[in-house]
């Protein structure tokens, strides 16, 4: 768990009372809740401005993808989590391959992504060959 | 003469040439015929006028250049000349040798000739010595000639006789062949010497014949072309005729002079032209077709039983009519103008379909097969209809058409796209619903498949040779379960489903397929909204999962004891379950607040009336906005209940909102204002609750939220933005 000690998160969740769970959760994973938002126009400006370590994404915000942020926080090379209902089948080809926690997700599995996601931040990416 | 003056005659007998010189020139003149003496050595010594005449000169006497004959030049009958010296008055001077009725040619000066008769005799004295010579000759010209002119005509005869074509003999009256000529022998194959000397009969096969024959010209009666058989050398029967006439002489049967025409061939031609007119008039009768043959205007001359039956009328009745008559007058016209074109030689033959009336009113069909009988200068004798009643077939031809029309009717009439094509794939029929399918009507040499363009379900291009028509045709076996899309002109695609299946004739032989085009569109987008119907549950039954263990962790977090988690979970649990079930009733699609407010906020106002006021226009919530507006209701309605209004029977609570327009958008505002109960003081520190209220409505909604903790009661001002005219 101290290896996740003082990281910068932000929370992209659209569903109020699962992002309180969440943050709660980092909180006591001892990580530091940057910023946690429901819409994708927030969460993209703070993707690309904000001192960010780690980023937790909700997949789908009210309708709305969140790849977006995803594609920004690769460009910045920093690690991110998704976080579904869908499971991974709810992932584009670009992002198929990606550390995800799936809803609803107890601290331990929550913490586990973490520190995969950290381990492999993921190279950008590129389509194969056709 | 010199020695008659010389010697003394008188008792002396004259030898016969004495006395012929000494006759006097009268006596010689008086002989009807030209005479001459030839003394021994061969002078003329004495000739009359008429040796004179004949000769056509006058010779002197005693001259001895005229030696032998008077006449200027002879020559033998054969045109040989004959020198004087050689002739036959020399030998007879010479030899005393004698002629008798020798002919020899006499030229006259003139070149005339004339044939001589010449008879001589050698004159002798007593002693046997000759004396010389008397040639008595006459002119047998004529008789020579015409004696030619008969020896020429039977000449004739006689090759006529040996050389005619037709067969000729001669009988006697013993019945005996006394001739025949080359043409009777080789007519029966005899040679001269087996067939003539035999008697007549044994050539004859009926006996009676020949002996009629023989018995009539043995009374002079004459045979014209009477018919006989004669059996030749091989056996062969020879028919022939016999034109025969008597010779009767003296009133006696003499001879008979047959002539004798084979008409062997002539009877085998007759009797082979009887067998097949018989073996037609069989045929005629008994064929199962009609048969007629009629003039030129129609007029039946010959019908058969057949064309009776098939008419049901009479053969005496037929035979009166012409075949326009029992013709049906709608197809009367077509008929006659085709046998007038048949009848002036335009047209040899034609073939008509045509309806006949039979006597009893009936409508026959008869297949007709006319045709023409005609001279050898192809003028038109009569004309030949063969017909054939094809009722029955054209029943059932009809039948046929009328099922195949209703089964086009009702391909026509199914819903589905259906379409058939020919063994080769080029389409024979199409319906409408296959027109509208296709987005086109097919053209004229379109094959395997209506459509315009064909994909896989894949997405890349199906050529319309390998879609599933193409292999059931090309593999003679229904294809199933394929599934392909079709793109119309417009662009526009529809997946289908295709039904493909060969069709065959009675003998098994693959003549086209038929294919019927499913649209499965509405399936497919039922599919769609299927998976995305169950990826949504499943997305919302986590969501659901990860908001309750939210809530209970947070519930169990600020709960003072366990009874108090229970109920706050409880409550929080529920009004989560209202909202799900407003929402599932319509379909997740919407939530009307109205409903909303009264299921989740009553249950705290308890049953009195008048605690709850309710008023607002009809609005309708989306899932997400229902959800956190049933959250934090619930959370203000709990707070009312322990802390509020609901907490005692006097307190009063009023639910009041409006859509109304704040900065150019559209907000839907609710207010929550609560009267009449306890006295309403600060929270000493901000609970869970609250906390998820502004969660719902400020982070989630982006909404706005103000809480009023008035003395008077709490008031709660909740702003949303709309989505849509009543939709928040």
């Amino acid at each position: 768990m101290n290896a996740l000690r003082g990281l910068k998160v932000l929370v992209v969740e659209d569903e109020g009372s699962v992002a309180l769970l969440i943050e709660d959760m980092l909180q006591e994973l001892g990580c530091e809740v940057v910023a946690s938002v429901a819409r994708l126009n927030p969460a993209c400006e703070i993707a690309a401005f904000a001192d960010l370590d780690l980023a937790l994404l909700d997949v789908n915000l009210a309708g709305t993808l969140v790849f977006p942020v995803a594609r920004i926080l690769q460009e910045r090379r920093v690690s991110f989590v998704f976080s579904t209902g869908y499971g991974a089948s709810g992932l584009p080809d670009e992002f198929r391959n990606h550390v995800t926690v799936s809803k609803p997700f107890s601290i331990e599995d929550l913490a586990r992504a973490i520190a995969a996601a950290r381990l492999d931040p993921g190279e950008p990416y590129s389509p194969k060959k056709a | 003469m010199s020695n008659v003056g010389e010697l003394p005659v008188a008792n002396r007998r004259l030898t016969e040439f004495e006395a012929l010189v000494a006759a006097a020139p009268s006596v010689l003149d008086a002989i009807p015929g030209a005479v001459y003496l030839c003394d021994h050595e061969g002078c003329l010594v004495r000739y009359n006028e008429q040796a004179a005449t004949l000769w056509g000169r006058t010779p002197r006497l005693n001259d001895p250049k005229e030696r032998f004959c008077g006449s200027h030049r002879l020559f033998l009958l054969d045109g040989t000349p004959l020198d004087h010296a050689d002739c036959p008055m020399a030998d007879a001077v010479r030899n005393g040798t004698d002629t008798c009725n020798t002919e020899v040619v006499v030229e006259r000066p003139d070149g005339s000739r004339l044939i001589a008769l010449v008879n001589i005799r050698a004159l002798k004295d007593h002693r046997g010595q000759i004396q010389g010579a008397i040639n008595c000759f006459q002119d047998v010209s004529a008789y020579k000639a015409m004696e030619r002119q008969v020896l020429r005509q039977a000449q004739d005869l006689e090759d006529f006789f040996e050389n005619s074509a037709v067969g000729l003999h001669i009988v006697n009256c013993e019945g005996t062949i006394v001739r025949a000529n080359k043409a009777e022998l080789e007519l029966l194959g005899y040679t001269a010497e087996e067939y003539i000397g035999r008697q007549i009969r044994e050539f004859h096969v009926d006996a009676a014949v020949i002996g009629d024959i023989l018995h009539r010209l043995s009374r002079g009666e004459k045979l014209d072309r009477r018919a006989a058989r004669l059996r030749a050398k091989d056996g062969s029967i020879k028919h022939v005729l016999v034109t025969s006439s008597s010779r009767i002489e003296d009133g006696k049967f003499v001879n008979t002079r047959c002539i004798t025409t084979d008409m062997t061939n002539l009877h085998e031609a007759e009797n082979r032209r009887r067998e097949s007119e018989e073996r037609l008039a069989a045929t005629y009768e008994a064929a199962t077709i009609g048969i007629a043959e009629a003039d030129a205007s129609g007029h039946l001359l010959r019908v058969n039983d057949a064309l009776c039956k098939m008419l049901g009328r009479s053969r005496e009745e037929l035979l009166t009519m012409t075949f326009f008559d029992y013709t049906d007058p709608a197809d009367r016209a077509e008929d006659a103008a085709l046998y007038a074109r048949q009848t002036t030689g335009e047209i040899d033959s034609y073939v008509i379909r045509k309806r006949a009336r039979r006597a009893d009113g009936s409508t026959a069909y008869l297949d007709v097969y006319s045709s023409s009988v005609r001279d050898s200068t192809r003028r038109f004798r009569h004309g030949v209809r063969v017909l054939q009643d094809v009722t029955e077939a054209k029943r059932a031809e009809d039948r046929l058409r009328e099922s195949e029309r209703h089964m086009r009717e009702l391909l026509e009439a199914l819903p589905a796209a259906v379409y058939t094509t020919d063994a080769a794939g080029r389409i024979t029929f199409h319906n409408k619903a296959a027109v509208e399918m296709a987005g086109r009507v097919p053209c004229e040499g379109d094959e395997w498949c209506v459509t315009w363009r064909l994909y896989r379900p894949d997405g890349s291009p199906l050529p319309h040779e390998e879609c599933p028509m193409a292999i059931a045709l090309k593999e003679d076996r229904p294809v199933r379960g394929a599934e392909a899309i079709a793109e119309r002109p417009d662009g526009t695609r529809v997946p289908f489903i295709p039904y493909p299946t060969p069709l065959h004739d009675t003998d098994g032989k693959l003549i086209g397929a038929i294919n019927m085009l499913v649209d499965i569109t509405e399936r497919k987008q039922a599919e769609s909204r299927q998976r995305t119907l169950i990826d949504e549950l499943n997305h919302r039954v986590k969501n659901t999962l990860a908001t309750v263990q939210s809530l209970a962790a947070q519930t169990a977090r600020h709960a003072d004891g366990l009874q108090d988690f229970v109920r706050r979970f409880e409550a929080r649990l529920l009004a989560l379950a209202k909202a799900h079930d407003l929402l599932t009733k319509r379909h997740w699609e919407d939530a009307p607040l109205d409903t909303l407010v009264q299921e989740v906020v009553a249950p705290f106002a308890g049953e009195g009336m008048g605690r709850l006021q309710m008023d607002g226009p009809p609005v309708h919530l989306n899932a997400r906005t229902a959800l956190n507006l049933a959250m934090a209701l619930n959370e203000l309605a709990t707070n009312a209940a322990k802390y509020g209004s609901l907490s005692c029977e006097t307190g009063a609570l009023s639910v009041k909102w409006h859509l109304g327009e704040q900065a150019g958008a559209t907000k839907l505002e609710l207010a929550w204002e609560e009267r009449n109960g306890p006295i309403v003081k600060l929270p000493v520190r901000r609970g869970f609750g609250t906390n998820l209220i502004e969660r719902c409505i400020g982070r989630d909604m982006n909404g706005e939220l103000e809480m009023a903790y008035d003395p008077q009661g709490l008031r709660c001002r909740i702003a949303i933005p709309a989505v849509g005219p009543r939709r928040v």
